[in-house]
């Protein structure tokens, strides 16, 4: 094979895809954009909506009993609520939009003098999101009031707060520094895949079927040019756009996700990982080799299809071989070992997980490595077969047995 | 003179479907040969494996002295090939094009350059030379693909159905043209067309083909006296017709 024509075949494709406005935007631009925007609008949106349901006002109604009680005082504190010191039923608390109803026992005051443990039942209709937050919230203060009154009980009978807890228990997490890994292995691998499999898709179909269309395809292949050469220039151009597809839609998600942590703690704390410098070779070897494979197989399936129109139903049958396996590695329990190191897409997904997650056997690795390396190259054969089928070539019916007879060059 | 242009016994088979039989001619160094038939006879198919996109069931192609089915590169590298099923690439300039073609030809970069300098003029494509290709109108976009077809300076040329579509100036210029080039270039050219006029005033001989059979090779006089007619068109519909009632 010739490198100055497979460079020349290459350049071409290359210049169409960068006046393609079209292409340019849905596969660079638009996502580029697209997700900071879209979690820009959630963000705030959600934001706002916290503060919203949080300022939201409330009516409590406190069983009789709790009349002139510390938890009555507690509850008059928060002045979004309105104590209202009545009884009620669960007919009436549901003739009420946001009240929840708070019950002590008929001998309250009696057990609280007494130091006894005191049930108090909080009644309300959860499945509204507003009442379900403020629950939480009331929980929380008699919780609070709960450990303020326990070391008032502990102080009157002289005794040291370690009383109550005879057991201290601590749990230390050591992953917690590995938590923004953990996050990220759990759906990258995925994304990492499906963009380049996008990146891919679009630009395999323009140049072979979406030739095809044009009438474009066959002059090609009346040059004095091999088949080889024609699939390294058009398989070289698919491959680098899937690649600068992938590289700016996880740039984008990136930025992206750190807008949204921002907007959810309001705070400046950002995602961050911390890989070798072998570990990024690695998955940068791993992403080049799901390109190879995602881009060979994409030219070889497009190209069976005579237009543009047809080649886009099959995108979809295509897309399901890089969505199931990458979704079934995020899954909890998916692991990376010798009989999932077999499996194409999934062991990429499975071993980009590991190398965030820290945890990445070189072994393993390897055989991911040279899987994919296996399964890219079979895609190329096959994308070989179909470039080299003239019934392809010529728009005319193909049959497999058709496909499967080389033809020369 | 020299045969540049040779079917041996060329043949086609889709399936159980005979689209070409033994069809045999020769073209020589600066001679115009038209290919003729109805619409399905089998002229596309005979075309496409002169030109290496289909290989034949039967038979060999051989351009400029090279197989086509084992020095396929050199076959090649001797043709210009045009047909009605080619067009350009929408998002390059017509020099772009050209520049594409000539480098896939291996033809070395100050040659290249001086010979597409000379194709734009002789086309007229320099007032819309950086234009986008899906900006020009169907007569530019026919004299470009002339010139892509011209690029590599081929020994043999095969036009398929190349004034289609185009007004009567356009058409002509490009006739004028492939006469020059014929006649002055010693260029072996085939020219197929559905227009017996163009045919008449443009083609040196003819081969008729008539589902998937060569029916008539030889020069147009000929085939007037045979048929007893006075036209080409006449000749050929009597052709055909004749075959068609044995059928």
């Amino acid at each position: 094979m010739r490198k100055s024509i497979i460079a020349t075949i290459f350049r071409k494709e290359i210049k169409e895809v960068l006046r393609d406005k079209r292409m340019l935007y849905l596969v660079i631009l638009m996502p580029f954009f697209l997700y900071p925007v879209m979690f820009t609008l959630i963000g705030s949106i959600g934001a706002s909506q916290q503060e919203k349901l949080q300022q939201e006002k409330f009516t409590v109604l406190l069983s009789p009993e709790g009349a002139g009680s510390p938890i009555e005082a507690l509850l008059k504190q928060d002045t979004s609520l309105t104590v209202v010191t009545q009884s009620y039923d669960k007919t009436l608390l549901d003739s009420m939009s946001n009240t929840i109803g708070i019950t002590l026992p008929a001998d309250f005051a009696q057990q609280w003098a007494e130091g006894q443990s005191v049930k108090v039942s909080i009644m309300a209709d959860q499945s509204d999101d507003a009442v379900e937050m403020r629950c939480k919230i009331i929980d929380a203060q008699l919780q609070a009031l709960n450990e303020q009154m326990l070391q008032e009980r502990l102080t009157a009978k002289e005794l040291p707060s370690s009383f109550a807890r005879p057991l201290a228990v601590e749990q230390i997490d050591i992953a917690e520094e590995k938590q923004a890994a953990r996050v990220l292995a759990s759906f990258l691998p995925m994304m990492v895949l499906l963009f380049i499999f996008i990146g891919c898709i679009y630009i395999a179909i323009d140049i072979t079927a979406g030739e095809k269309e044009r009438r474009t395809l066959q002059t090609l292949f009346t040059a004095p040019v091999s088949t080889g050469e024609i699939i390294a220039g058009k398989f070289a151009a698919v491959s680098v756009v899937g690649i600068v597809s992938a590289a700016m839609n996880l740039l984008s998600l990136l930025l992206a996700m750190n807008i949204q942590i921002w907007f959810m703690s309001k705070s400046s704390s950002t995602f961050s990982i911390s890989m070798s410098g072998t570990d990024w070779g690695w998955m940068a070897l791993l992403i080049l080799l799901a390109t190879l494979f995602l881009g060979a197989l994409s030219l070889a399936v497009v190209l069976l299809a005579n237009t543009y129109k047809e080649a886009q139903s099959y995108v979809s049958p295509l897309m399901m071989i890089v969505m199931i396996p990458s979704m079934l590695a995020g899954m909890p329990g998916a692991e990376l070992n010798n009989q999932t190191a077999l499996i194409p897409v999934y062991n990429v997904a499975l071993a980009i997980a590991d190398l965030l997650k820290g945890n990445a056997q070189t072994s393993l690795l390897l055989l991911v490595a040279g899987v994919s390396l296996a399964a890219g190259l079979l895609a190329l054969y096959l994308a070989s077969l179909t470039f080299g089928n003239e019934n392809v070539i010529t728009g005319e019916k193909v049959d497999f047995k058709s496909l499967l007879s080389r033809r020369k060059s | 003179m020299q045969t540049l242009i040779e079917a041996r016994q060329l043949s086609k088979s889709f399936g159980t479907f005979r689209a070409v039989n033994e069809v045999s001619f020769t073209v020589e160094a600066g001679e115009i040969f038209g290919l003729l038939g109805p619409n399905g006879a089998g002229k596309t198919t005979t075309l496409r494996m002169l030109s290496g996109l289909l290989t034949p069931s039967g038979g060999s192609a051989f351009m400029n002295g090279f197989s086509m089915r084992d020095q396929q590169m050199e076959a090649r590298s001797s043709m210009g090939f045009l047909t009605g099923d080619m067009d350009l690439y929408r998002r390059l300039t017509p020099v772009e094009l050209l520049e594409y073609f000539g480098k896939l030809y291996n033809t070395p970069s100050n040659v290249l350059k001086q010979r597409i300098e000379r194709l734009v003029d002789a086309f007229g494509i320099a007032p819309f030379a950086n234009k986008h290709c899906e900006k020009l109108s169907t007569g530019q976009k026919q004299r470009v693909s002339i010139a892509r077809t011209l690029v590599h300076d081929p020994k043999v040329v095969v036009l398929d159905e190349p004034t289609t579509g185009l007004d009567i100036m356009a058409s002509e210029f490009i006739l004028q043209f492939i006469r020059k080039m014929a006649k002055e270039e010693g260029k072996a050219l085939i020219f197929s067309t559905h227009n017996l006029t163009e045919v008449e005033r443009l083609c040196d001989r003819i081969a008729i083909i008539h589902q998937g059979n060569l029916e008539y090779l030889g020069d147009i006089g000929t085939v007037q006296q045979q048929t007893g007619t006075q036209q080409l068109a006449a000749a050929f519909f009597e052709l055909v017709k004749a075959e068609t009632a044995t059928l």
